[in-house]
């Protein structure tokens, strides 16, 4: 009997010897306070993707992965508002697909959702189910925080009623009001990034110095004064958090995939009429790669050849550059093109902005993670475990098909770049997310 | 696709990140894994004609002799700043084996001739195929089988020569995920497969001094692994399958040269001791290529670096003769990494090794010997980073191997 123990112990003993035993840094919170965390921003908060919200998106909103760490060092339940399907809302999403073109070609590229609408029903307010921790409402802007009824206005004028959905009043609220009585112990802070998008996604329609429309720049003093309120209502009870800073949107694929010199000539006889044509303005073509024609106002004509550190916009029609000859015998209308001037303004507000984002962390001293320069390093290319992202529509990863936010992997990307600088500052162990778990862009 | 390859009879697979450096196995006969993987200075047994070639006409008579190994390391890897989350490779034993006739052609002749069948280098790592380091390795293995036909001439009492012609022959498979994900979010597969072959020799030199100290010197030719018309299949979303063409593939693996020399010496009637000082060429692994022989925009032809230098590995054993019957062996070895801490991909994991055995040779009848051993291979928790990846983490191995082996005389 006594044998078979020894025997046994021995056994044990002789596989325990082949185990390896290293193991990593156990998690630990540091000085801050993971128990509620919450979340403030806009739709690269709320998990939007594909140019739509849906269910899946949410759920892998780089809010939800940093929930999911924090649980390791204390943090609690994260409540988002989740929509019941994964075929979009309001609208559908984009998945790819290989489309036939005008021309008889086909290729691979962005297609509505045809599949089942299965967030039928999502207006229905929802509000009871909360308080929920993720905040971020898509389309919300920086000085839309401290407008009351924000979320009804919203519904109202563009049709969209992510706020009115998970606002407990909807018509009275002000998401500054909301934000504050979540009561977080800790929060991230992304916001202001469609204080400058909305006028850039518009192709520069708007004002670009200043203005209070969805489609404008918004004003510099608008901006500050809400930006301050809200980091103020988040740091009352003493709340440690991070602010985020607004990305410069002109490195992103919505502005960067069409090529300017995208018009390319084959046959002489296609260049000697647009040379016959446009031999008044002094414009000339020659065969191969040549500009696109853009409308400008300022211009002699009303029309010009986009120049370099211009943009074409991802929405810019493809039929109609293939088949209806935009961008050489017709000029690609302004509301495609984000010219010098708009790219300017953009510029020059993100970089105001982030001035301000910058003040506010270094008063209020919280860490600021500069999401700008972190996601401008996309250019040279992000490596993680075997993976490769870039900043190329499709192929690149990070981004998803609507050219703007991200994939779950790219948010996971800026997880990965929260926790990094949470770690820095706090004095926390929060592990990494592992951002293989997570999709790029899915292929059919 | 052929996996199979010649000597498949044995239904043997040649594996493991285990024993000796990198992909190097240390292990072609008993008594030397018993003492630490030593034994260029003396023919212990019909071993020699891998040990040291020169050993061979000194054997008292030819000699039959086959062993088999139990390989079943595990590696553990435990990824930068990711908590307490590791991974670790699945169990998967393989057998390396050595097989070995050999010996002076008649009694007290100068000459001797034989043939050494082996497997000096193996790897296999089988992480799983959604690990998260599924985009840089899921699962690798690498087998080989040496011929090695070996004369050997003994010059007088004091010095014998021998060497032997290498043809080496094995096989390479590797899988890996693709970085395309399918409508459900699967990851691509790349699946390579091929047979290699390659050349070279096996010589040395043994000296007796005195009637009780020998040295020893043997060197083991590098041998160009060359795969030539691999298979590499793809599995992929249908959009993508024109970009990701099923293909033939060509590689090469440098199995690096081996420089050893040792002495023995005769302690007490009963007590060798020996040492030896193995001196391994892995400079000569610098990158692995592969060339696709269809190429498009995603599938490229792709040269991982990998930077090995060369190591000085030192080995050191004891033999204790109880009797007529029975001797037993113990040893241990310390065998630097060849690899570069910034350049160690998962599917070649390898650390500073610290190993421990020991042996024992019964001898039931005469010219019969039954012999066992037990090797326990383990490395500290090695960092390092495969750079091109971006992949970055701790790594540790341990492993455990059994041997049995027989060996009869015909003298």
């Amino acid at each position: 009997m006594k044998a078979t123990y020894y025997s046994l112990a021995a056994g044990l003993l002789f596989f325990t010897a082949c185990k390896p035993t290293i193991e990593g840094d156990s998690p630990s919170k540091g000085n801050a306070d993971f128990s509620r965390y919450v979340a403030i921003g806009n739709s690269l908060t709320a998990g939007y993707a594909d140019g739509s919200l849906y269910k899946s998106g949410q759920e892998n909103s780089y809010p939800a992965m940093l929930a999911e760490k924090f649980k390791l060092v204390g943090g609690g339940d994260f409540k988002q508002p989740l929509l019941p399907g994964n075929a979009g809302w309001p609208g559908p999403k984009r998945v790819l697909s290989v489309n036939p073109a005008c021309d008889g070609t086909t290729s691979l590229g962005p297609s509505l959702y045809s599949g089942t609408f299965d967030t039928a029903g999502s207006s229905t307010n929802i509000s009871s189910q909360g308080p929920f921790n993720n905040l971020g409402v898509p389309g919300i802007r920086c000085v839309d925080y401290t407008i009351a009824g924000y979320a009804a206005i919203a519904q109202a004028i563009g049709g969209v009623g992510y706020a009115a959905r998970m606002y407990p009043s909807p018509t009275t609220d002000r998401p500054i009001d909301v934000a504050a009585k979540s009561n977080a112990t800790f929060f991230t802070m992304w916001l202001g990034s469609n204080d400058v998008l909305g006028y850039a996604l518009g192709g520069g329609e708007g004002n670009g110095t200043g203005g209070t429309l969805p489609s404008d720049i918004s004003q510099v003093a608008a901006f500050e004064a809400s930006y301050r309120a809200v980091a103020d209502a988040m740091t009352a009870n003493g709340a440690k958090g991070v602010l985020l800073n607004i990305p410069d949107v002109t490195t992103i694929p919505y502005f960067t995939t069409i090529p300017r010199n995208g018009l390319n000539l084959t046959r002489q006889g296609q260049v000697d009429s647009l040379n016959t044509a446009y031999a008044p303005l002094g414009i000339s073509f020659s065969l191969g790669q040549n500009y696109f024609i853009i409308q400008d106002l300022a211009a002699p004509g009303g029309l010009r050849p986009i120049k370099e550190g211009e943009y074409l916009l991802l929405t810019t029609p493809q039929d109609s550059l293939k088949c209806r000859g935009w961008g050489s015998i017709k000029p690609i209308p302004k509301r495609y093109v984000l010219d010098a001037a708009e790219v300017s303004n953009v510029q020059t507000a993100t970089t105001t902005f982030n001035g301000i984002i910058a003040r506010v962390a270094s008063e209020k001293k919280l860490p600021l993670v500069d999401a700008n320069a972190y996601l401008k390093t996309l250019q040279s290319g992000i490596k993680f475990n075997g993976l490769s992202f870039g900043p190329t529509f499709v192929t690149g990863g990070a981004f998803s098909l609507d050219g703007v936010h991200l994939t779950p992997r790219g948010y996971a990307l800026v997880a990965n770049e929260v926790i990094r600088m949470i770690n820095n500052f706090y004095g926390s162990n929060i592990p990494q997310v592992d951002i293989t778990r997570y999709n790029g862009v899915l292929f059919p | 696709m052929k996996k199979i390859f010649v000597l498949s009879f044995a239904g043997t697979t040649i594996a493991a990140t285990a024993f000796g450096g990198s992909f190097q196995l240390n292990l072609q006969g008993m008594r030397q894994v018993a003492m630490g993987g030593s034994g260029v200075a003396m023919p212990w047994d019909a071993s020699t004609i891998f040990y040291n070639p020169g050993g061979l006409a000194r054997l008292t008579g030819i000699q039959a002799y086959g062993s088999v190994y139990l390989v079943s390391p595990t590696v553990r890897y435990v990824p930068d700043h990711a908590g307490q989350i590791y991974y670790e490779t699945q169990k998967h034993t393989s057998t390396p084996f050595a097989l070995y006739v050999g010996g002076p052609i008649k009694k007290d002749s100068r000459i001797g001739i034989g043939l050494g069948i082996y497997t000096p280098f193996g790897s296999s790592a089988d992480w799983g195929d959604d690990w998260t380091g599924m985009y840089v390795t899921q699962s690798i293995s690498l087998q080989s089988i040496f011929f090695q036909p070996t004369v050997s001439y003994r010059i007088n009492d004091r010095i014998s020569l021998g060497a032997g012609f290498i043809y080496g022959t094995g096989s390479v498979e590797i899988q890996k995920a693709v970085p395309v994900q399918d409508i459900s979010g699967k990851s691509g597969k790349a699946s390579l497969d091929g047979k290699a072959s390659g050349i070279g020799f096996n010589a040395g030199v043994q000296i007796r001094a005195t009637d009780d100290l020998n040295f020893g010197v043997s060197y083991r030719s590098g041998v160009r692994m060359k795969v030539k018309e691999g298979d590499a299949t793809f599995t992929v979303p249908p959009s993508l399958v024109t970009n990701f063409p099923d293909t033939k593939f060509s590689t090469e693996l440098p199995l690096p040269s081996i420089f050893t020399v040792g002495a023995s010496y005769k302690a007490t009637k009963r007590l060798t001791v020996q040492a030896d000082v193995v001196f391994a060429g892995w400079k000569a692994y610098d990158s692995l290529k592969f060339d696709f022989e269809k190429n498009t925009s995603a599938l490229t032809d792709t040269r991982d670096p990998r930077l090995y230098k060369n190591t000085v590995a030192i080995r050191l054993g004891a033999n204790y003769q109880i009797g007529k019957m029975a001797e037993v062996m113990i040893g241990g070895a310390y065998d630097p990494t060849p690899s570069d801490a910034m350049y160690l991909s998962p599917d070649a994991v390898d650390a500073n090794r610290v190993s421990l055995s020991c042996g024992i040779v019964l001898k039931p009848v005469k010219k019969l010997d039954i012999m066992a051993a037990l090797n326990y291979t383990t490395t500290a928790a090695h960092k390092a980073s495969y750079t091109p990846a971006n992949m970055n983490g701790t790594y540790q191995i341990k492993s455990l191997i059994p041997a049995l082996g027989i060996s009869y005389s015909f003298n």
